[in-house]
């Protein structure tokens, strides 16, 4: 009895492998191959040495390029708290109805294309602007040059990413039980010391989530400061496009590809160990 | 918190708001408050093929990705979550890997091996690297639905004498409808917003709607962006209202039809 049922379970159920090899072949080929074809050109390109890595690591430009980069991604990060926490906060205390509107305002900023809430900004923040009008309407005489400096680029990030992070926040905080709320009222706890014992450790998964997700795409991000943002700051994105675009320095651009890479993967792997990576998207 | 929530909706609002003024602008460059309105930019994007073109391709390349992805995801979804089998935590992770290598690096990566294939600058390399940046966002959505899908109707179709084939075509397709609609429409929207990947391996015969306005804003901030825009921001309004709409109104429907009908058997 007991062989029989071992050997039932021993044998392999071929089903599951069935299914999921036109996916892994795939993925294999179109997806694992372009990115060790990154690898080998990082120390292949234009010849077999460690210079490409060397000349990242210790070259000054590179190094001012990867510490902006963090610079900026955390705060974009800290920022989009600060954002998304009040308005979750809002969000789960107002009537249903309002609710509801913010949550569909939230949706519509996440769906649209990154491009057309860049494009937006750039409107915004132009010469010929709103907010230039507004300045000198009141007596600001020379404002100052907003658009493609350091702040255009992380105000229109903080923008385009917030919605990440008001998600996560408010999908934990709607679950946080009243009750909770009421008991700790009735025992005292008032403002900043109800907020610090109790809201806070209840969201701190939430707050988790969307600081993780944030700063990760923040890190990689091209789009918006490559077209917003000084050329004189760069991130390491919009350095990679250029070495590619420009030099086509094929080593370079994969060098520091791949450390940006090794980067993000090793925040992912130390969130995939304390939470599991599936969630971070759910 | 309030007051700063409140001064977050503007925040958030004020972008989405401004790009439907400017689209009717009469302004030859980027002004706000408009100087007067007028829908020329509307018949320029109507009538420039250099819009135009990568309108439809940007449709022809999203589609195109949505079908691959789904051949390939609807499968191996019913593997992850149906069996247990060794390796699968590995290959759950495989699935969500694109999610997570930022998209400059497949960039770098898919211009060079798609120009080893020759690949680059056309229409199917698009695809095949669209199709492994929507891979994991097809999976999520399915998987959760997938996960949801309670297995007892399947059984119940069985023990009453329906084969696997007939169970999956009259009982788990039909419940999955909703869950594959969306994982499909996550994929194509996945594939037409894809910018990055785009720029660099599109080139000029493939070239992309975003590509396209990525290119124009850099050099000129061409007002047609705003036009493009506001018909982009209509689309995703009506698709997330269209479904509360759409279930307003066929409740409606369905009240006036139970309340006129005879509720008769069928």
């Amino acid at each position: 009895m007991k062989a029989t049922i071992s050997s039932l379970s021993d044998r392999p159920n071929l089903w599951p492998w069935l299914l999921l090899a036109p996916l892994a072949a795939y993925l294999a080929v179109f997806f694992l191959i372009p990115l060790i074809d990154v690898a080998i050109m990082s120390f292949t390109e234009p010849r077999v040495s460690l210079a490409n890595y060397e000349r990242v690591i210790t070259g000054s430009l590179y190094q001012k390029v990867f510490i902006n980069t963090f610079l900026t991604a955390g705060l974009v990060t800290l920022s989009c708290l600060c954002v998304g926490y009040p308005l979750a906060y809002l969000m789960n205390h107002s009537k249903p109805r309002t609710a509801m509107l913010i949550l569909l305002l939230v949706t519509m900023s996440f769906w649209t294309s990154f491009l057309v809430r860049t494009y937006a900004w750039m409107v915004l923040l132009g010469n010929n602007g709103p907010i230039i009008a507004f300045l000198r309407g009141i007596g600001v005489d020379s404002p100052p040059q907003l658009l493609f400096t350091r702040f255009s680029s992380t105000l229109a990030m903080v923008h385009i990413l917030a919605p990440y992070m008001i998600m996560n926040i408010y999908s934990v905080m709607r679950k946080i039980d009243p009750v909770l709320i009421r008991s700790a009222k009735s025992l005292g706890a008032r403002g900043f010391s109800l907020f610090r014992h109790v809201y806070l450790p209840l969201t701190a998964p939430g707050i988790a989530n969307g600081c993780v997700l944030v700063f990760v795409i923040c890190l990689g991000f091209y789009v918006t400061p490559v077209l917003l943002g000084s050329p004189r700051e760069q991130m390491i994105a919009g350095l990679i496009g250029h070495q590619i675009e420009e030099f086509l320095a094929f080593g370079m651009g994969s060098a520091m590809a791949m450390v940006l890479l090794v980067i993000t993967l090793a925040i992912l792997a130390i969130y995939h160990r304390r939470f599991g990576l599936d969630r971070l998207w759910g | 918190m309030r007051l700063i929530g409140v001064l977050v909706v503007v925040f958030i609002a004020a972008p989405l708001v401004i790009v439907v003024p400017m689209s009717f602008s009469d302004a030859r460059s980027l002004q706000f408050p408009p100087p007067g309105y007028w829908l020329g930019y509307y018949h320029a994007y109507f009538t420039d093929m250099n819009w135009l073109r990568p309108t439809w391709n940007s449709i022809l390349i999203a589609t195109a990705t949505m079908v691959v992805t789904m051949v390939l995801v609807v499968p191996a979804t019913f593997a992850l979550v149906r069996h247990r089998f060794a390796g699968k935590s590995i290959a759950d992770l495989m699935m969500l890997m694109p999610l997570a290598v930022p998209h400059i690096v497949m960039a770098v990566g898919y211009y060079s091996f798609l120009g080893d294939l020759r690949l680059v600058h056309t229409h199917l390399g698009v695809v095949l690297a669209h199709t492994c940046l929507s891979v994991p966002i097809a999976f999520l959505v399915l998987s959760a639905n997938l996960k949801g899908f309670d297995r007892n109707l399947e059984r119940a179709a069985q023990s009453l004498g329906a084969s696997p084939v007939k169970t999956f075509i009259h009982v788990t397709l039909p419940i999955l409808r909703p869950g594959l609609i969306i994982s499909a429409l996550f994929a194509f929207i996945q594939s037409f917003d894809e910018t990055v990947v785009a720029i660099f391996i599109s080139g000029r015969d493939a070239e992309t709607l975003p590509r396209k306005m990525f290119d124009s804003i850099r050099q000129e901030a061409d007002p047609v962006i705003a036009v493009i825009s506001t018909l982009l921001f209509v689309v995703v309004l009506v698709a997330l209202v269209a479904p509360f709409a759409w279930r307003g109104l066929r409740n409606r429907i369905q009240m006036n039809a139970s309340r006129s009908a005879p509720p008769a058997g069928q």
